[in-house]
């Protein structure tokens, strides 16, 4: 436990230090710090799972040593450690970017980053239905801050998406009291087999639903996501994308896989599936229309998020753990993948000088280490055999596959595939193409085009760890 | 919980703080100008911290625990609502656009939330 | 698991023209020589270690290499003789196919791009062959449609885009199905590794529909690449490829990936007896004649020289097919050889339409009067390649097709004897005009569009020539020896007998 806690300390307190004394220090100075406690982070997230895996059970900590009942209570599952190494990954390799890459970024951009991780870190750790409300508003704060970092085109966006943040974070507060007038309780653990199927728990439940759904963008609330997303500057949309929308998104796995009675589980899971399938269908066509760069990644966030929401859906209508297990690697599949996509789209953005998709003709010749990054990462979106994607696809399918009457289900998982394979192939054939090549206005960037591909690379080489994180997934997933 | 007239009163101030809530909420799905959406989402909040107050007198003794959810959520409200506010005007203004080039000279672009 | 050489192997065999490949990525543009010995470095290394393998294999080695993957599915790379023989055909293939070319992209733009993903589509076109399982298979499927999109679109010119959109279009669509069809049966049988004779015979009463659905879905997919009708809509398209990658598609990767799956799923996967029980082979064997028949009319109808031979692949694929869903021993060995033989035939016409084209700027049938006087060395490959396709003996496809008729009639499918017949009657019908034309017509008065080479000793590029030249005599040798035991043929039986357990 100890070094989970560090593990979100760290980022935390570097994040303040930064803040206090950022200006007094150079940029690189700050950006090296930022990193450095990241990679610590991720030193002490990976002792954490391994702590975690040798108990062989989730372990608890009450916060301020406070007998149960009164304190907070924090929790580390193998899922919440796995987590936390995935975002201090995610952290490193968007840092190594933005502080490698040569337009280089503003430098508060270190100072938020930190928060950000330490924010998510506390989401993952929390055990505390009101302590999860306070991580969910750090994490809008900072995020809504990290898209004003691009300047004033973006303060638009950056307004709406607070306001928004906010008031789904109301709804969700909402529930979270009347939960409590019900119960009595916040802590999840104990909440857990204390709630029934009244009016009340259910009005509590479909309100703290509906601001979860805003705030990760899931179909049909997620209007919001592709402006801010795509104008945030790239390193951030790369961290919006890959990790913020998935927090609320476990608060919503913690509040119906485990603090919902079974039976009402039962009876929202197929609506959460349908809506899932109705937004890899509905995102996947909107990144196919779209005719910037950025908001075609952001769509396809939209469309991706449409897997997990499916997983989790069917993983509450039928309480099959293959679905629990694709839920998380469809997460940190889409995370690393959509990291990649993003990072390669900004690269690509700057050295062609364009925001157009009809931009990125020729693109495999100007840019090829970027454009191939594109690909690589797309090829995990659409579930190519040996990625990340194709992983959590496959055991998605397996349960679907082995009841004919689970194929309806099957088939949105088809669907999806082929939608996705559209938008990723509709930019990669734009690429090829030599006749209206459109040439690039700066001489390319390599570090960052490198620095892009990588997290691509990681989703593939996720392949070669499948069984380890099946099993960790399978095992101690609370 | 044997005071019927008690009741009623807590019943009604969860009422009338459900029907804050979702009147406010009808305007900020229907108002479009930022200024009015954010009063909006303020008054949700303010529907929200009436619901829990009203929760915590429902015993003789008011629960403590609400009024510090209540009293947390208040800070918590309360900044945010600055650094829309600030958010909103620098995106409407002038000053907005000074902001933009201070940012392309490594001054802070963003503000941090506080 | 021990690291010995025999579990090595399989893997260095991919390597072998994997690392060539990324290392070509890195190379200059200018710098052709680096180039060109690394890829005949990859290919003579590959074909080293190929060599060694079949030598092995015969010997009765066994070839197994793996690594976890997905719970209860794991990557395997095995050597077995099936294997063998589509490893052997596409690194033989491979380096003719480099020779001609380093030729034929001789000073235009992007050669490194375009050697790099000719070398990672070797790659995965060998890792398919040498897949232990259905998972491993379908990885590679997957991998070569990458690989090969960039060579189809290579050209980058508007045409060269819309080809490869309709060719990612049904590829992928054709992987998606197929991954369901996988998925499908890993759910009732998991995915043990392909075994002579099967693997769902005890299944096939209790999960008889769920392992149709399968089976269809796996036809669907496979039928993609194998082109069967009506799936074979891109393969005419993407001959705007250039036309080494046409050759690609056509004899060594693309097409061939598929027939090569359709082979694996009847005999490893369902085996002979419980496809006979789900009562599958009918559906095929039709699916498979129509095919044959109508690509054969539709390559009557072309007037495009390389339009015509994607027609003719059309059909000939099937024959493998047929071969297949005829069950019969005889059938098989046809089914099988004919893997290698029309690999190696079509590979001689492609790269003669690529001469033709390259030397002359000749595309349509028309444009081909009297052009044995100025290539005779080409239009006399051709020739040989266009009479194998017809069934004269001894060039390699009367093998083939004698080995199907005998095996129809060994298991009374007679009616196919008439498939076979009209074939062959429109083969010639639309391969003879060309050799009319090429060997007994006047050369056009005004000559030709370019002539490209005239100053040279040969007739065009010696790099050009050379290929085809040994691939038409290589389809002329295996046809006359065909009964000795290393041929295809030889090889072919000795498949079949471990398939059939005879």
């Amino acid at each position: 436990m100890n070094f989970a806690l560090l593990s979100l300390a760290i980022p935390l307190f570097s994040g303040l230090l930064l803040l206090l004394c950022g200006r007094a220090l150079r940029t690189r100075i700050t950006g090296f710090i930022a990193i450095a406690s990241t990679l610590i982070s991720l030193v002490c997230a990976w002792f954490a799972l391994q702590e975690v895996a040798a108990a062989g059970t989730s372990l608890l900590l009450n916060l301020g040593g406070w007998e149960t009942g009164l304190a907070i209570r924090m929790r580390l599952s193998s899922l919440s450690a796995l987590l936390l190494l995935f975002t201090a990954l995610m952290h490193l390799l968007i840092g190594l970017y933005a502080g490698l890459n040569r337009a280089g970024i503003n430098r508060d951009f270190w100072a938020l980053s930190c928060f950000l991780h330490g924010s998510l870190a506390a989401l993952w750790l929390s055990a505390d239905l009101f302590n999860l409300y306070i991580t969910l508003e750090l994490l809008g704060l900072t995020a809504v801050a990290m898209v004003a970092l691009s300047g004033k085109k973006a303060y638009r966006p950056a307004a709406h998406y607070l306001i928004l943040s906010l008031a789904a974070s109301l709804f969700y507060l909402l529930g979270v009291a009347l939960l409590y007038g019900r119960y009595g309780e916040l802590d999840v653990l104990l909440l857990a087999p204390r709630t029934e199927a009244d009016v009340t728990t259910r009005l509590a439940l479909l309100l703290m639903t509906t601001g979860l759904m805003l705030k990760s963008a899931l179909w049909p609330l997620h209007l919001w996501l592709p402006p801010a997303h795509a104008s945030a500057p790239t390193a951030v949309s790369a961290l919006l994308s890959g990790l913020v929308v998935k927090g609320p998104l476990y608060i919503l796995w913690v509040l119906w896989s485990e603090v919902a009675p079974p039976a009402l589980a039962q009876q929202i899971g197929p609506v959460l599936a349908i809506a899932g399938m109705i937004a890899l269908t509905a995102g996947g066509l909107s990144a196919m229309r779209s005719p910037s760069i950025k908001t075609l990644v952001a769509y396809s966030t939209v469309a991706q998020l449409g897997y997990a929401l499916m997983a989790l859906g069917l993983l509450l209508t039928w309480q099959l753990p293959q679905m629990h297990i694709a839920l998380w690697l469809f997460v940190i599949a889409h995370g690393l993948a959509k990291a990649s996509l993003f990072l390669a789209a900004g690269e690509m953005q700057s050295s062609l000088g364009t925001r157009r998709v009809a931009g990125l003709r020729g693109a495999t010749q100007t840019v090829p280490v970027a454009m191939f990054a594109f690909a690589v990462a797309g090829g995990s979106l659409i579930g190519l055999p040996p990625s990340g994607g194709f992983l959590a696809k496959w055991v998605l399918l397996e349960p679907l596959l082995s009841q004919p009457q689970n194929w309806p289900w099957a088939l949105g998982v088809l669907l999806g595939t082929l939608v996705s394979a559209a938008y990723i192939f509709r930019v990669v054939a734009l690429s090829f193409d030599r006749a209206r090549i459109n040439p690039p206005d700066i001489n390319p960037d390599r570090v960052g085009h490198w620095l892009a591909l990588l997290p691509a690379l990681m989703v593939w080489g996720m392949a070669l760890s499948g069984e380890w994180l099946i099993q960790l997934l399978a095992g101690g997933g609370v | 919980m044997t005071d019927t007239p008690l009741m009623t009163a807590i019943e009604l101030y969860l009422t009338l703080g459900v029907a804050v809530f979702l009147l406010s909420l009808h305007g900020l799905m229907t108002l479009h100008d930022p200024i009015r959406r954010l009063i909006a989402v303020n008054l949700m909040g303010a529907g929200t911290f009436l619901v829990m107050v009203s929760l915590a007198r429902r015993s003789e003794v008011p629960d403590p625990v609400l009024h510090a959810l209540v009293v947390t959520g208040l800070v918590v409200a309360i900044s945010a609502t600055a650094f829309a506010l600030r958010l909103i005007i620098a995106a409407h203004t002038e000053g907005g656009k000074q902001r933009d080039r201070e940012d392309r000279n490594t001054e802070g672009g963003g503000k941090q939330p506080p | 698991m021990t690291l010995s050489w025999t579990t090595l192997l399989p893997v260095l065999i991919i390597l072998s023209s994997l690392i060539p490949g990324l290392l070509i990525f890195a190379t200059p543009e200018a710098a052709a020589r680096r180039r060109i010995t690394l890829n005949l470095t990859g290919v003579s290394l590959k074909l080293l270690l190929v060599g060694l393998m079949l030598a092995g294999v015969s010997q009765g080695l066994e070839f197994r290499f793996e690594l976890t993957f997905l719970p209860g599915a794991q990557l395997v790379l095995q050597g077995d003789a099936l294997a063998l023989q589509f490893v052997a055909l596409s690194s033989v293939l491979w380096l003719m196919t480099t020779i001609y070319a380093i030729a034929y992209l001789e000073n235009s733009p992007l050669r490194s791009r375009f050697f790099g993903y000719f070398s990672l589509c070797v790659s995965t076109t060998v890792g398919l062959a040498l897949a232990g399982n259905m998972i491993t298979f379908l990885l590679f499927y997957e991998l070569l449609t990458l690989a090969t999109f960039p060579l189809v679109v290579h050209r980058g010119t508007p045409e060269a885009l819309r080809a490869g959109r309709v060719y990612l279009a049904y590829t992928l669509g054709g992987g998606a199905l197929l991954l369901m069809g996988i998925a499908l049966l890993h759910s009732i049988a998991g995915t043990p590794d392909f075994v002579p004779g099967g693997y769902l015979t005890a299944l096939a009463d209790e999960h008889a529909f769920s392992l149709r659905i399968a089976f269809g879905l796996m036809i669907l997919g496979l039928g993609v690449k194998a082109a069967l009708v009506p799936l074979h809509g891109w393969l005419p398209q993407a001959m705007v490829a250039p036309a080494p990658v046409s050759a690609l598609l056509h004899a060594v990767a693309v097409v061939k990936a598929g027939a090569f799956g359709i082979i694996r799923v009847v005999y490893d996967v369902y085996g002979i007896e419980a496809t006979t029980l789900l009562s599958l082979t009918q559906p095929l064997m039709w699916l498979a004649a129509i095919t044959i028949i109508f690509a054969s009319i539709r390559a009557l109808q072309q007037q495009d020289i390389k339009k015509r031979l994607a027609y003719s692949t059309v059909s000939q694929v099937s024959y493998i097919t047929l071969g297949v869903s005829l069950v019969g021993p005889i059938a098989a060995v046809g089914a099988i050889v004919h893997l290698v033989h029309q690999g190696l035939m079509k590979v001689t016409l492609f790269f003669c339409a690529g001469n033709f084209a390259e030397t002359l700027g000749i595309h349509k049938i028309q444009e081909m009067d009297g052009l044995g006087q100025r290539m005779p060395w080409s239009m006399a490959a051709f020739t040989v390649g266009a009479l194998g396709m017809i069934g004269v003996p001894p060039i390699a496809g009367f093998i083939s097709k004698w080995y199907l008729i005998t095996g129809a009639l060994e298991v009374n499918q007679q009616w196919v004897l008439l498939v076979l017949g009209g074939s062959a009657l429109l083969n010639a019908a639309y391969f003879l005009p060309l050799i009319y034309r090429g060997w007994f017509r006047a050369p056009p008065a005004g000559g030709w569009h370019d002539n490209n080479f005239a100053d040279q000793r040969l007739e065009t590029h010696w790099m050009l020539l050379l290929p085809p030249l040994i691939t038409a005599l290589l389809s002329i040798l295996v046809g006359v020896f065909a009964g000795t035991i290393f041929s295809p043929l030889g090889w072919s039986q000795f498949i079949v007998n471990r398939e059939f357990g005879l």
